[in-house]
């Protein structure tokens, strides 16, 4: 549980896309793994029956977010044992040559085009899976949670741009459809004078966008980074039930960093700290 | 009730590694530098990469990091895997650093100390007398505190014995390749040489996973980018570097150092945001910034060779780096045990004595430097808030040094030096020596802050 009771990713509503953007000095993996926790738990609490989570990992391997998960009681081998989480790892799925990277002339299509059919046959046994054991029930992919992580890498190892949009565009289309929550985490890399025309692209498709930032002044024993929370120009369009307090950067929220979890706390106060 | 932190019997049986303070889960092994082990928390962590930058072209610091992690390799009896660029393999393994003498390889942080002491520190100091017991003040963190078998004592002077080397590539211990006997591999020629490169350590390591290996193997490639490697671009790097720690994430028990070509370590190389894109790539990144290039840095910091960037660190297990908890030398363990008194991290820097790469915190002098003692202010230098002038008052007993030189010949010179003491009233002359005779009245300028109020970045 926050500290801080106006920013817990609890509180955004469900069915939206979250865009997470961080620094090689603030890492915003913390959010990933809060998302996810959160999501087990908050169905594990309300009793429901199991909601569909796939993690697309392009870098973190499972036995990470096996032992972060660990530190908050949550056993993610069980999960991925019961088929309520997917874990797909695309570190192994890379191309072995720059030119599979880039396409062979004349192949055409996308190169995520079997990692998208993937997710979206997940989502399809998932609703056939639920549909065998209630008949009456519907929409087994509402609340589902969908993570990707992250796609910056894919970008700077070779994929264009345009193919890399083109998927995120897919995921969200397909997770609009069957109103799941799409998490896109995406590296600021600080380039003056400078937009990332692909965080341009990301930005288009969110809901909220999440600003993961470390201090101005540098590392801190006690704080790690600061958080803001924005909306994004699709936040307007929906109809939410939940009122999102944003957080700009200027009364952006510090954090800091335990072995498996993040501690928020206002800028300026100690209640995170002693 | 005592409780025992369980320890499996998996961490207990691999050489050289002993489980991290952070988390139990994690295997860490030394880097055969006990600072920079304490910079990463202990040690490297098993199935984490490292890469070192190195950007100044006069140095040779990076690949140095490299023989002291194989050489730590070699005498805990773990694989090592060398790729071989600029040199032979072989060849450059024969220049790796080994102990001065196995008998006598006791040698601590206090050797060092030693060989730093200046001339006079035997003398008594006279004026803070209370703080003669006082232990010295310590910038590092030795090898006192672990045992030999997990890092040991190099010396730089001492070279690794050829019988070691021969005995360790009987044993399949020690193996090399070079990049350019890959180059003519059975590859296709789209796979570019980094590629062939991971796909040749790919299949080393399959291959000893089927053998069931029950030692470490630590993967060195000392000059990643340099001539051998051939025309790459930034996507190469990041590719490679990507793949390899995806590969050493499925081989948990290998750990991979990379020192990366000078050129390739200057931040302006791989476009904008290279070395943080660099940073995301690898497990832990740090970049070891020599002074050769820039002769004001030496001059500020003359017992340093250069500056020390933390940029990333492993942290296979956590949210959270263990170096950031165990660090000595980094600071920031210090500020969480003090009640949250949080004073920011260290700076730390590297040199290179005669025996020994060390990384320590890195201090700035006294202002002036430690050559010059000022006991009263500075003529026309102090000003206070109402903007005027204060200038040296009549003190008591102050000295004043004269010096003549007087050229003889014979090409002699002389230096006459007189003592002069300075009288209640002050002696003119030594204020005229003090202060120059004529001098504009300079613009009152404004002061931004007292120095007798605290800084308001005083945290």
């Amino acid at each position: 549980m926050s500290l801080s009771s106006s920013f817990d990713l609890l509180d955004i509503p469900k069915d939206i896309i979250l865009l997470i953007t961080d620094q090689l000095h603030s890492p915003g993996d913390f959010a990933l793994y809060r998302s996810l926790i959160s999501h087990i738990k908050q169905n594990q609490n309300q009793q429901r029956s199991s909601r569909l989570r796939v993690v697309i990992s392009t870098g973190q391997h499972i036995s990470r977010w096996d032992a972060i998960l660990a530190k908050s009681n949550v056993n993610l081998s069980q999960q991925i044992a019961a088929k309520t989480v997917h874990f797909v790892d695309m570190s192994s799925s890379i191309p072995q040559a720059q030119t599979e990277v880039k396409g062979e002339k004349g192949q055409g299509g996308n190169p995520f085009n079997t990692l998208f059919k993937k997710v979206a046959s997940l989502f399809d046994q998932f609703e056939t899976t639920a549909t065998e054991h209630d008949t009456t029930h519907r929409g087994a992919g509402a609340g589902a949670l969908v993570i990707l992580d992250d796609v910056s890498v894919l970008e700077w190892i070779g994929y264009e741009t345009m193919e890399i949009v083109r998927l995120c565009r897919a995921l969200r289309a397909l997770c609009i459809k069957n109103q799941a929550t799409l998490v896109i985490r995406h590296h600021i890399v600080v380039t003056p004078g400078e937009l990332d025309p692909l965080f341009r692209h990301l930005y288009s498709l969110c809901t909220y966008h999440l600003d993961v930032q470390p201090l101005t002044s540098g590392r801190s024993g006690d704080v790690r980074g600061q958080v803001a929370l924005h909306h994004g120009p699709n936040a307007f369009s929906q109809s939410t039930t939940t009122a999102v307090k944003t957080r700009q950067r200027s009364s952006a929220l510090h954090y800091r960093l335990t072995d498996g979890a993040a501690v928020f706390f206002e800028r300026g106060s100690s209640r995170g700290v002693l | 009730m005592s409780f025992k932190r369980k320890s499996t019997s998996k961490t207990q049986s691999l050489p050289g590694t002993r489980p991290s303070p952070g988390s139990i889960a994690t295997t860490i092994t030394s880097t055969g530098i006990p600072s920079l082990d304490d910079i990463l928390g202990g040690g490297l962590p098993l199935s984490c990469s490292l890469v070192i930058a190195a950007p100044d072209p006069h140095s040779a610091y990076g690949e140095l990091v490299q023989k002291f992690f194989v050489s730590q390799g070699l005498a805990c009896k773990q694989d090592v895997l060398v790729v071989g660029s600029n040199l032979d393999a072989l060849d450059w393994v024969k220049s790796c650093v080994w102990f001065h003498n196995p008998t006598s390889s006791k040698t601590t942080l206090e050797d060092d100390v030693e060989e730093q002491k200046p001339a006079d520190e035997d003398q008594k100091m006279k004026i803070a007398w209370r703080y003669e017991q006082l232990k010295q003040f310590q910038t590092t963190v030795g090898s006192t505190s672990v045992s030999e078998d997990f890092c040991q004592p190099f010396d730089l002077t001492s070279r690794i014995p050829l019988s070691i080397i021969d005995s360790a590539l009987k044993s399949s211990q020690l193996t090399t390749f070079n990049v350019l006997d890959i180059l003519h591999s059975v590859l296709p020629n789209s796979f570019s040489t980094t590629q062939k490169v991971l796909l040749h350590i790919e299949e080393i390591l399959s291959q000893r996973s089927s053998r069931a290996p029950k030692v470490p193997l630590r993967i060195c490639i000392p000059a990643l980018g340099s001539y051998a490697w051939g025309d790459l671009c930034a996507q190469d790097i990041l590719h490679f570097l990507y793949r390899l720690r995806s590969v050493l994430s499925r081989h948990p028990l290998s750990c991979a150092s990379i020192s990366m070509e000078s050129h390739i370590s200057a931040n302006a190389w791989g476009g904008p945001g290279w070395i943080e894109k660099v940073g995301w790539m690898c497990d832990g990144l740090i970049t070891l910034d020599a002074f050769t290039t820039n002769p004001s840095l030496s001059t500020l910091f003359p017992s340093h060779h250069g500056l020390v960037h933390i940029h990333t660190l492993p942290s296979p297990h956590t949210l959270l780096p263990p170096s950031d908890r165990f660090s000595t030398l980094r600071g920031l363990s210090v500020s969480a045990v003090e009640g949250g008194n949080s004073s920011g991290e260290n700076n730390l820097a590297f040199k290179c004595t005669r025996k020994r790469l060390i990384f320590e915190t890195l201090h700035l002098d006294v202002e002036g430097g430690v050559g010059e003692r000022r006991t009263t202010p500075a003529p026309l230098t102090a000003f206070d808030n109402d903007s005027h002038i204060s200038s040296p008052g009549p003190t008591a007993a102050l000295p004043v040094v004269e010096v003549e030189v007087e050229v003889d010949r014979g090409s002699e010179v002389k230096a006459a030096f007189s003592l002069s003491q300075n009288d209640t009233e002050g002696n003119p002359q030594a204020e005229e020596a003090q202060v120059p005779k004529s001098r504009s009245k300079k613009p009152k300028k404004a002061v931004a802050f007292r120095s007798d109020r605290p800084d308001l970045y005083d945290f």
